[in-house]
């Protein structure tokens, strides 16, 4: 139905067109583009262009409005040439009425641009009266007491609107005032306009400056027209004003192709969106999306972030991330996938920004679930080191209180012992002396069995005096011999050295004969742990776990020589 | 012999005190910090203050910290630490910042007056004394084969006295020997471990407890 509508109402357009220039040259001396052959072409280009482009504008689905407005102002742009008097009284009467229409029409596309929606009340009220003093000032009501007859208009047809015999007087008021509201509104439009495009957003500006700045040439001849009208009180077509049409026609052509350039432009962007699809479904790099968006974008400044179920921010890296300056989100299925923190007004067209998630779909889907899969390893991995961490703060807590209490408690009574046997020595009653000797014999062994497991728990050397200290204690108790290389001058995270610990004290404990030579040293950051030994332990499953948790790897080499080398880096920045 | 007791243990303290005044000694003063330990070293100007290792605030190496400071303003004050802990790391640290005049026992020794009053006449010397709980652990400790074992029994007794810190003399009164055959022995350690002989008893017993501590790359 719209589409029958829309092709009857483009064979109309192309045929007024013709049908108008025909009425222009059958009155040449009245009329604009009959007077050449130039006029003609200029008559015919700038009517087709508006028709063209208003038609194109209204297959369009966000632009409908903005294409009925242009047709309908190409419409009025051809019947500028029907009030001419070598026309017949049906055509003559409509053009009487509507001669003046064009330019509020233009001026109301041009303030629609591009969505066919003028926003704000002062643009409408303009537009509002510029279609009163157009079509119902200086068209109907001047229609209503014009008589051609007493007008001096000997050939003109009848006036079928003509009211009531007409008068002269009436006739000229009304024309004036119609020209000073025309002068005045022309002018308010231009001003609105200019505003509006300063006041938009860079985006925006650059979208719409081409249409509106041709636009505003256009209102601006149309008001010099009104200007020149003044004194006379009507709008004629002597040369000043042929000149000044021929002006319009020109400015109407560039708006029209100002409409199509931005249509190309749109196009542009959105076929590297397109290219993008493409270049994105091979397999893309982490953050690859953003630096794509942005050469897509023209925006170097952009950054895309992923939401998580937590409420928090991070981009494909799964660094934090915080968005500043003006942000889109990007929405699919009612979800937000993604935001874009862009420059102000890069997509200020929401258009824009759909079309941004349609081509990226894909893309930023995959992107985000990889960026959650590594937010919740980040999640896990943060977990597994706070689990190790307070694992050993409780054993630390442990080991001192056992040397703080327990042990210091032993001490203090196998003294007490002491005294008191040193009374008993005095006293013949040498059976409880015996009983008292073997007490504190017990108690030695109890202090060195509690010495035992406290260092079992956790070595208060490794807390006090760092790995270096601790291995080399280890290897003054070992079962077998230890041969140390090279230990770490410096001392690291807690968490590094007991992890570092860790991984030497179980090589050792799992070792069963030979001699295990050790070595750790700090390499890029990351302290390597390496215990050589003639067979690697069977289990290491602990030890990766452990080792897991601060982001280091376990693995087990073989050396030239047949001996394994049990090997941990451990990133020292925990 | 006049003597300072830092421990933050009140109890122990307090046997202690009682303990060392049995035995003879003069406790001249009591201390529950390192700085109630600074002033009645000042105050009470004692031969030999006994140090424990950990004291408030932080419970960690406070006592070795002291024992420097009191070796650095009264030389003529030794310090002997007590300490729970068996490794050696803790006793080097002690000896290496003053060799003479200081010692590292465990604290358990306080029982046994008689290893104390041993340690606090050679710390009053000037010697200095090491656990022999340490040394017999660095003694025993797995090794692969190395210049150790090519020592003799008798030298490695005369070995573990040096790297409790003893003299020659002392050496001779433990083992019955003649200084001339302790001697003997002295130098054939030296030789076989392929250490430089030091004239100076402190050095002596630094190198000997580095060797001991050392890892010797295997042959």
């Amino acid at each position: 139905m719209t589409r029958a509508l829309r092709s009857a109402v483009l064979v109309a357009g192309l045929a007024l067109g013709v049908f108008s220039l025909a009425v222009a040259r059958g009155g040449a001396g009245y009329s604009f583009g009959g007077s050449s052959a130039f006029a003609g072409a200029a008559e015919l280009a700038a009517g087709y262009a508006l028709l063209a482009v208003g038609f194109t504008a209204w297959m369009r689905p966000r632009q409908a409005r903005l294409g009925v407005i242009l047709v309908a102002a190409s419409f009025a742009w051809f019947l500028l040439e029907w009030s001419n008097p070598a026309a017949g009284s049906v055509v003559f009467t409509t053009g009487l009425v509507l001669y003046a229409a064009a330019p509020p029409l233009v001026a109301h596309a041009m303030l629609a641009y591009p969505d066919g929606r003028v926003g704000w009340w002062l643009g409408r009220l303009a537009l509002a009266l510029g279609y009163a003093g157009s079509v119902l000032v200086l068209g109907l009501l001047a229609a209503a007491v014009f008589d051609p007859a007493s007008e001096g208009c000997a050939q003109c047809p009848r006036n079928l609107l003509l009211v009531a015999g007409g008068s002269s007087n009436a006739y000229g008021s009304v024309n004036r005032a119609g020209v000073y509201l025309g002068l005045a509104w022309s002018l308010l439009v231009i001003l609105l306009a200019a505003g509006g495009l300063v006041r938009s957003t860079p985006a925006r500006r650059r979208q719409a400056a081409p249409v509106v700045v041709a636009g505003c040439a256009y209102l601006g001849l149309v008001a010099a027209e009104f200007a020149r009208s003044l004194h006379r009180g009507f709008l004629g077509t002597e040369g000043l004003d042929r000149r000044l049409w021929l002006g319009e026609a020109a400015a109407l052509c560039v708006l029209s192709l100002a409409a199509v350039w931005a249509w190309v432009r749109a196009r542009r962007t959105r076929s590297a969106l397109a290219r993008l699809v493409i270049e994105l479904a091979e397999s893309p790099p982490p953050g690859g999306l953003r630096d794509v968006l942005a050469g897509v974008l023209h925006d170097r400044s952009l950054v895309l972030a992923y939401p998580f179920a937590d409420g928090s921010l991070a981009d494909a890296r799964c660094r934090a991330v915080e968005l500043t300056g003006e942000i889109t989100p990007i929405v699919r299925g009612g979800q937000q996938v993604a935001l874009l923190s862009h420059r102000p007004g890069l997509l200020a067209e929401p258009a824009l920004a759909e079309e941004v998630a349609a081509a990226a779909r894909l893309a930023l889907e995959n992107e985000r679930l990889q960026a959650e899969a590594r937010f919740q390893l980040e999640e896990l991995r943060a977990s597994r080191f706070r689990i190790v961490q307070s694992g050993d703060a409780e054993r630390r807590r442990l080991v001192r209180d056992l040397h703080d209490g327990a042990q210091q408690r032993l001490v203090t009574l196998s003294l007490a012992l002491r005294l008191a046997r040193a009374r008993l020595g005095r006293d013949p009653e040498l059976a409880l002396a015996g009983r008292i000797d073997q007490a504190e014999a017990e108690l030695r062994a109890a202090l060195a069995d509690l010495r035992e497991l406290a260092q079992g728990i956790f070595p208060v050397i490794l807390a006090e005096e760092g790995l270096s200290a601790a291995v080399e204690a280890l290897a003054e108790a070992a079962p077998i011999p230890l041969e140390i290389t090279t230990l770490p001058d410096e001392r690291l995270g807690s968490s590094v050295e007991a992890t570092a610990y860790f991984v030497v004290s179980e090589a050792v404990r799992r070792c069963a004969a030979g001699t295990l030579k050790v070595s750790a040293a700090r390499r890029n950051g990351r302290l390597v742990v390496e215990v050589e030994g003639d067979s690697a332990p069977a289990e290491i499953t602990d030890l990766q776990d452990r080792v897991g948790a601060l982001d280091g790897s376990v693995a087990v080499v073989h050396g030239p020589d047949g001996r394994t080398i049990l090997q941990a880096e451990i990133p020292c920045e925990w | 012999m006049r003597v300072v007791i830092a421990d933050d243990e009140v109890l122990l303290r307090d046997g202690l005190d009682r303990l060392l005044t049995e035995a003879g000694f003069d406790v001249v003063g009591k201390a529950g910090t390192a700085g109630e330990l600074r002033r009645e070293v000042e105050l009470g100007r004692p031969d030999v203050a006994i140090v424990d290792i950990k004291m408030p605030p932080t419970h960690t190496d406070e006592g070795l910290v002291a024992a420097r400071e009191i070796r650095a303003s009264h030389p003529d004050v030794g310090v002997l630490v007590l300490s729970h802990y068996l490794e050696s790391h803790y006793a080097m640290r002690l000896l290496e910042q003053h060799p003479g005049g200081v010692g590292y026992l465990l604290k358990e020794r306080v029982s046994g007056v008689g290893v104390l009053a041993d340690a606090l006449d050679r710390v009053h010397e000037g010697e200095c004394v090491v656990d022999p709980t340490i040394v017999s652990r660095l003694l025993r400790r797995a090794r692969p084969a190395s210049a150790l074992g090519q020592l003799t029994g008798r030298e490695r007794e005369v070995l573990a006295l040096m790297a409790e810190g003893r003299s020659n003399k002392g050496i001779c009164e433990r083992l019955f020997l003649g200084p001339k055959t302790v001697e003997g022995h002295v130098r054939n350690i030296f030789t076989k471990l392929g250490l430089g002989e030091s004239a100076d008893d402190h050095r002596r017993v630094l190198a000997v407890l580095s060797y001991l501590r050392s890892t010797p790359q295997q042959a």
